[in-house]
């Protein structure tokens, strides 16, 4: 419905909320930070800021298939981390903030399972695992059943503001401040303690299938995080930890879906054009179909590039019981995939699942890029802790972890607000982000400028060209990396141009604002480490080979005097005995 | 525990080994066949696992009639088991006993509605009734004959009681009357009788000039505003002496100039208007009726400045800047007794009432009729002086132009009219023209009476009233059927007997209580059983509000409906524990539970949640019904109670080609049918399991759709006939649903007509069977449904 | 994939100031038009998460694939049961599949 939309900075009304926890962004990590909280002391007001509704939004949204960590009986946290330590090639990751989180991570996934989600079991009742560490469930309600209990566990849920900055008090977080994507008003949230959790970064890059019809949005991870959980910090000075280490993944070409799923779940392996099994001719030395994901996720995109496509994953020896397994797990994860099979004519068992690379995404829960956080999951802003996709240095957090992650900064939180008494509201620094924030959208009609859409195009098509996404099959160079900063820097210049006809539009002008922040430190981090680490995630054409001296942690920050981002290492610690390249 | 009386269960079913695997489900920690329930070592023994904790709940399996669910529930109450978590099955009713069918497919069948009734045992609550504090006031809009005798027995019983009427005085038109029929009595007699004892009672206030503002609240706590006008004299200090009336120098004039084409028989019209419509000062005492005893001022007569009552009163009563005022009412229900008001009779063309003095209504006759008794002192016009008196029924009524339906009093009215003037006037003739003569009953006797007293009546309509312009004669045209031809009448005075429209401003109060009109603009009713009750709990109208009636049979429909509200008037409300809750962590507030509720029982609370009126509710279920998202649902009869039975049934208990029908029955009258199909041992397909539902319209889609995807082949839903539903509007909103699911089902490649609604009436026991029957034949031929995954 | 809004069905839920797809939609493209029914205001932006389409509770709204991804026409029909989810599938040959499962166990 058409809103009366203001036409002067003072027509915009601000409201002022007061909370003891605040949580930024109501996912999977957000919605569990929000139980733990009421759990742990009923009478804390607890308050998450969402900028959809907290039923479906975030990364499942559609639902999910498996949970893709729990530590079966047999097995213990430590073997979680090291596997976990082994899909990225051996690290370095934060042994400390996986083995917390590995201890705390089967607690989480039999809570959901209370709380009514379906986890497939056999008859004796033991969970079906598809792989060493994933377990089959019909998740399609997952996002609901957390909201739920997080609203009838007594958080205030916030829908539809999206958040724009953090509530800062000198060097300390006090809360974050947003506006109402559907209200217009501006909100601004004051915390004891704030946790922010709003996934990972997708849309830095161009996806291939994105054109002018219908599918921009045809991305594996939901395109509507865009990293704001991140910018928002990075403003403030927080330091990021591994922002090189992309995520791509093998994924269904063109639907851009989880190929998981098929290719463990259904022991469906690899192939290209030849018919060949690709990871067991070509990567037999890194562990053959067991290979650290990069190499997975690499590895079809190589045999594009070699002439040797298209890849699939061999569901040709599927029997129908199981293609109808198959398509019932991807109706609880992404339903329309079944869609887009069935808008092939495709029957998988004469046509395999044709498979390719995804975009590059920043999503620490996969990877570990985010922010770096301590043990108790602070960042380095103090009030400021990061949960789930939006906290680094831990890779492969998935479902299971992240609902981890959400418990376990709560417990920081809480602890640290006991120490917390809130200032008088900074009423200078709310009333300049809120010119900041309404000012694409009091323009006016004669306003000649730039749309949200135009620029987010421009952004994604210098990503992907410059610093390594599908169309440059991932691979970037130092004088690549340096012209898209420079391009970078234009467009964060001609920000001030940026004209939104609705609210709607200005969320899109917003999410454009923030994604070109990450993007900026992204390119940092690529242009710092001079190797080739994790190729796929991170591949340096003029600097193929690893180098041992970066086995370290790549880290930045924004100087908050200078404005310039500062990249510098810290050291990586082993905490898990054992060979750090294998499970 | 199963109680077998007689063993038939166990003569067709394998009982003990049902009763065996039952034992063996999750959760049953004793189960057993109980031949002698009733003995005290039985109930003992019950009670003594209940009180030691080994059992919280039961199923009984059996034939239970309502009398021995209650002593049963009793007994156990007393060793702390809540009535309400007892689940009692009738394995027989449900058909498994029937003729001929074959062992396995029975016992399939009855170990099916055995896990389907542990389903929902279960899933059982406690409950509590809950009692909510209420006030023991009554409002009645409207103290016309029906309102104030009702107040007066409402005193009796210790109520307090507010009468608000909208005119000067009360009586309404009763008060007009000269005689009321059969014994041609005056009425003011009866009204005054009951007015002593209600001024008397602290219990009863009037509130005259008023009318109702606004109703908040709900039933046993409304709140009502009503709006006082002014009436310019203080009423607690005049007494009724009339001296203000001899100084007022403003005569109100009674009879307008004679039009134009009138002028001949100007005399003939002063005086008939004279008396029709008395002239009088600007204050004057209360009309109809001169109760309250204060006079009351028409202030937009007084001239500027003038303030000579005011002067002259010895009580110092009068309030010449009195204004409207606005008072609250808490009360606890609402009687409309807000009566009617004549047709226009002008609006019958053909006759031109209104521009003859000698044509006048049957109302206005009561007026000339009653001349001499509360005429002025020399009224220069008498009905002796009438020669001939004509009286037309059903001027305006039964008449596809003006009003449809028959008055049901004209008729009767007429007659007394007849009788009236004949006393008055034993020489004069009176002519009748009717189409059918409707004095019902013992009033038959008017009728008699009449005709010995020489009253003519033909029984023909007439079409044409002719006037001589001169003379000023009227004179009626009309085809006799006796004699069988036209015959022209003369008369003095032609009445019309109009009838009854709805009251001037019932839509407007409609708006207020929101209450809903029927086709003829009268108050809604359910005319049949429940002729007091409407749609709005708490609210109920008496009367002539809801239908046009005679004097004795309004005061009866008020006092049924005050009857009816007591429950409202105790100082609290026992509201039964079944009431539907909202699941706010899931309820995205799409309100279509507010929009569907057939009593507008759902208000919101602060956050904008709906939340149902608890004392409003009817507990019909059809917000559980239509919520999309199955939020809602009554207690005691949960969604989820009777999803989890859905589940329970096992779609291949007929075997290879024979379709398994889940029924929806309504239990009140559907079920009922079912019911009885079984008892009178009529062919019921043994393919066919029910769940009884409080309303048709209380089946959620989503449990149709559960049916479907869990491979039952058809269902059906049935319930009362459109306009026949018990509870308004369930069966109406049932086929909107199964057209909305339908269209999905046709998408889904799924044949539409595997749902099914249909209307079953409590006797309907062979439609049933034959439904059933067409059902399973079009299952059959359809195949199985494609959901037997 | 852009949701398609069947216009006779759609009642904008009742008109009320949200209708359900625009409640729960992750990306905010549902939106009530002027004729007061819903309709997709960034088809390209949509991540067919099907959210829209399982809420709307007369079954208005259909998810469709791109042209660019799929050929005309394949449907894809969840039907919410209480705990159950019932899914049709009819690819462009007409091919009709039906998947079933609990999507809740409370």
């Amino acid at each position: 419905m058409a809103k009366d939309l203001p036409k002067d900075l003072k027509d915009v009304p601000t409201e002022v909320i007061d909370t003891d926890l605040l949580i930024v962004g109501g996912g999977n990590a957000g919605c569990f930070a929000a139980i733990e909280a009421k759990k742990l002391n009923p009478d804390l007001r607890v308050t998450i800021m969402e900028k959809a509704h907290i039923s479906r939004s975030g990364a499942t949204a559609a639902g999910m298939d498996a949970i893709n960590t729990y530590i079966p009986k047999g097995k213990t946290p430590e073997d979680l981390v090291r596997w976990s330590r082994s899909q990225v090639g051996g690290g370095p990751i934060r042994e400390d903030l996986a083995l917390s989180n590995a201890q705390n991570l089967n607690e989480a996934v039999e809570d959901l399972e209370k709380w009514g989600l379906p986890i497939l079991r056999d008859e004796e009742g033991n969970a079906k695992y598809r792989g060493g560490w994933d377990i089959s469930i019909h998740g399609e309600q997952l996002k609901p059943i957390m909201a739920e209990k997080a609203m009838a566990m007594g958080a205030e849920v916030y829908n539809r503001i999206a958040a724009t900055a953090l509530l800062m008090d000198g060097e300390k977080c006090v809360g974050a401040m947003g506006f109402g994507v559907r209200d217009g008003k501006f909100y601004v949230f004051r915390a004891k303690a704030t946790i922010v959790s709003t996934g990972g970064a997708c849309g830095l890059y161009k996806s291939y299938t994105s054109d002018a019809t219908s599918s921009h949005h045809q991305t594996w991870m939901n395109p509507f995080n865009v990293g704001s959980g991140y910018a928002i910090g990075i403003r403030q000075g927080a330091e990021m930890t591994s922002l090189e280490q992309r995520w791509v993944a093998t994924r269904t070409k063109d639907f851009c879906g989880p190929v998981d799923t098929v290719s463990v779940g259904y022991k469906s392996l690899i192939t290209n054009a030849r018919g060949e099994r690709i990871l067991q001719k070509h990567y037999a030395h890194l562990g053959g179909d067991k290979a650290p994901r990069y190499i997975r996720a690499n590895a079809p995109m190589e045999e594009w590039l070699a002439g040797r496509g298209p890849t699939y994953v061999d569901t040709t020896h599927l029997t129908s019981e199981e293609v109808k397994d198959l398509k019932t797990d991807y109706l609880n994860e992404r339903p329309s995939f079944v869609l887009f099979l069935a808008a092939r004519g495709q029957d998988i068992t004469k046509e395999p699942i044709e498979i390719y690379g995804s975009d590059p995404y920043v999503v620490g829960g996969h990877t570990q890029s985010g922010y770096w956080v301590d043990i108790e999951r602070m960042t380095t802003i103090p009030g400021l802790f990061a949960a789930g996709e939006t906290a680094g240095g831990n890779p492969n957090k998935f479902v299971g972890g992240c609902a981890a992650e959400g418990k376990l900064a709560t417990r920081g939180a809480v602890k640290y607000m006991a120490t917390v008494t809130l200032p008088e509201l900074d009423t200078q620094q709310v009333e300049r982000e809120k010119e900041r924030v309404f000012t694409p959208l009091l323009r006016g009609p004669e306003f000649d400028g730039v749309s949200p859409m135009e620029m987010e195009e421009r952004m994604q098509r210098l990503m992907d060209e410059y610093a390594g996404g599908t169309s440059q099959f991932y691979r970037t160079n130092e004088e690549r990396l340096d012209y898209a900063l420079k391009h970078l820097k234009i467009l964060q210049d001609q920000v001030k141009y940026l004209y939104a006809k609705d609210l709607h539009d200005l969320m899109s002008a917003h999410e454009v604002v923030d994604r070109l922040e990450v993007a900026e430190v992204l390119v940092h981090h690529l242009k710092f480490r001079k190797e080739t680490r994790w190729q796929g995630w991170q591949t340096r054409s003029d600097y193929p080979e690893m180098d041992p001296k970066l086995d370290c942690f790549v880290e930045s920050r924004r100087n908050r005097e200078t404005g310039e981002i500062e990249t510098f290492t810290r050291p990586y610690e082993q905490i898990v005995p054992g060979d750090r390249y294998k499970p | 525990m199963v109680w077998d009386l007689g063993e038939r269960l166990a003569r067709t079913l394998d009982l003990e080994a049902l009763v065996q695997n039952l034992a063996r489900a999750k959760g049953v920690t004793r189960c057993e066949i109980n031949g002698d329930l009733w003995s005290e070592d039985s109930l003992t023994s019950l009670k003594d696992d209940l009180s030691a904790g080994h059992i919280d709940r039961i199923l009984w399996v059996g034939r239970f009639s309502p009398d021995r669910m209650r002593i049963l529930a009793d007994e156990l109450h007393t060793a702390g088991l809540n009535p309400f978590l007892h689940h009692w099955l009738d394995l027989e009713e449900q058909g498994v006993l029937l003729d001929g069918t074959d062992r396995v497919i029975m016992n399939r069948k009855a170990l099916s509605l055995l896990e389907m009734a542990l389903a929902r045992t279960r899933l059982l609550e406690p409950l509590e009734p809950l009692e909510v504090p209420a006030t023991d006031a009554m409002l009645i809009i409207g103290a016309g004959v029906a309102g104030i005798h009702t107040a007066a027995s409402l005193a009796e019983l210790g109520k307090r009681v507010y009468l608000v009427e909208k005119a000067s005085g009360v009586g309404g038109k009763v008060a007009l009357l000269s005689r009321f029929y059969p014994r041609l009595c005056d009425p003011h007699c009866g009204l005054q009788h009951a007015l002593d004892k209600l001024e008397a009672s602290p219990l009863v206030e009037f509130h005259t000039l008023a009318t109702v503002k606004s109703l908040d609240g709900s039933p046993g706590n409304f709140e009502a505003r009503i709006e006082q006008r002014p009436r310019y004299v203080n009423e607690r200090h005049c007494n009724g002496c009339g001296e203000c009336v001899a100084v007022c120098p403003v005569e109100v004039p009674s009879a307008p100039e004679a039009p134009q084409e009138l002028l001949p028989q100007a005399a003939a019209w002063q005086k008939i208007t004279a008396l029709l419509q008395p002239g009088r000062k600007a204050i004057h005492p209360a009309y109809p009726m001169a109760f309250p005893r204060a006079y009351v001022i028409d202030r937009e007569h007084c001239p500027a400045g003038c303030r000579e009552c005011e002067k002259a009163c010895p009580a110092q009563a009068i309030k010449l800047d009195q204004t409207s005022e606005e008072k609250v009412l808490r009360v606890g229900a609402v009687l409309v007794t807000t009566g009617w008001d004549p047709y226009p009779l002008g609006r019958v063309a053909e006759f031109g009432y209104g521009h003859h003095p000698r044509m006048i209504s049957n109302l206005e006759m009561e007026k000339l009729l009653g001349a001499e008794v509360s005429g002025p002192s020399s009224p220069g016009f008498s009905l002796q002086d009438l020669n001939a008196v004509g009286f037309i029924q059903c001027v305006g009524s039964r008449d596809e132009r003006h009003q449809k339906y028959c008055s049901s009093v004209c008729c009767s009215a007429t007659l007394k009219q007849a009788l009236a003037f004949k006393e008055q006037a034993p020489a004069a003739t009176c002519y009748v023209f009717f189409m059918d003569l409707r004095a019902t009953g013992f009033n038959e006797d008017l009728y008699r009476r009449a005709r010995d007293l020489g009253v003519i009546f033909i029984r023909e309509r007439p079409t044409e009233v002719k006037v001589d312009t001169e003379g000023g004669n009227l004179s009626i045209r009309v085809n006799d059927p006796i004699l069988g031809r036209p015959i022209l009448v003369d008369l003095d005075l032609l009445v019309l007997a109009g009838g009854m429209a709805p009251a001037a401003g019932t839509p407007e109060l409609g708006q207020v209580l929101n209450l809903p009109q029927n086709q003829y603009g009268f108050f809604e009713s359910h005319h049949q059983c429940h002729p007091e009750d409407g749609q709005r709990t708490g609210i109920y109208v008496g009367g002539c509000a809801r239908e046009p009636m005679n004097v004795s049979r309004a005061i009866e429909s008020a006092h049924l409906a005050a009857m009816k509200a007591l429950k409202f008037l105790e100082g609290r409300v026992l509201i039964d524990p079944t009431y539907p809750l909202v699941d706010k962590t899931r309820c995205d507030q799409c309100k279509r539970c507010v929009e569907e509720c057939p009593f507008g029982s759902f208000g919101f609370d602060e956050k904008g949640f709906p939340t149902p009126d608890l004392a409003r509710c009817r507990q019909c279920g059809i917000c559980m019904g239509v919520c999309p998202l199955g939020v809602i649902s009554l207690r005691h009869h949960t969604i989820k109670q009777e999803a989890v039975q859905v589940e329970a049934i096992n779609t291949a208990f007929m075997g290879e080609g024979e379709p398994v029908i889940l029924a929806f029955l309504c239990e009140n009258d559907a079920y009922l049918a079912a019911r009885s199909a079984v008892h009178l041992g009529l062919p019921v397909p043994p393919n066919v399991i029910f769940i009884k539902v409080p309303c048709a319209g209380a089946v959620n889609n989503a449990l149709v759709a559960d049916a479907l995807s869990f491979g039952i082949d058809g269902v059906l839903i049935a319930g009362c006939q459109d306009d026949q539903c018990h509870y308004v509007r369930g069966s109406q909103l049932v086929k909107k649903r199964r057209g909305d699911l339908g269209e999905k089902l046709r998408t889904m490649m799924i044949e539409p007509e595997r749902v099914r609604f249909e209307s079953l009436g409590i006797r309907q026991s062979q439609k049933y069977v034959r439904l059933l029957q067409t059902h399973i034949e079009d299952l059959k031929a359809m195949g199985p449904n494609p959901f037997k995954i | 994939m852009p949701p398609r809004v069947d216009r006779e069905k759609c009642d904008g839920c009742k008109a009320e100031e949200e209708p359900l797809c625009q409640q729960i939609c992750p990306g905010d493209l549902m939106d009530l038009g002027a004729n007061k029914k819903a309709y997709c205001r960034a088809p390209r932006d949509c991540w067919d998460c099907m959210s829209c389409t399982k809420v709307c509770p007369v079954g208005a709204i259909e998810t469709r694939v791109p042209y660019q991804l799929g050929y005309h026409v394949a449907k894809l029909i969840p039907m919410m049961g209480t705990n159950t989810i019932t899914w049709t599938c009819i690819d462009i040959n007409g091919k009709v599949e039906r998947f079933r499962y609990k999507n809740r166990t409370t």
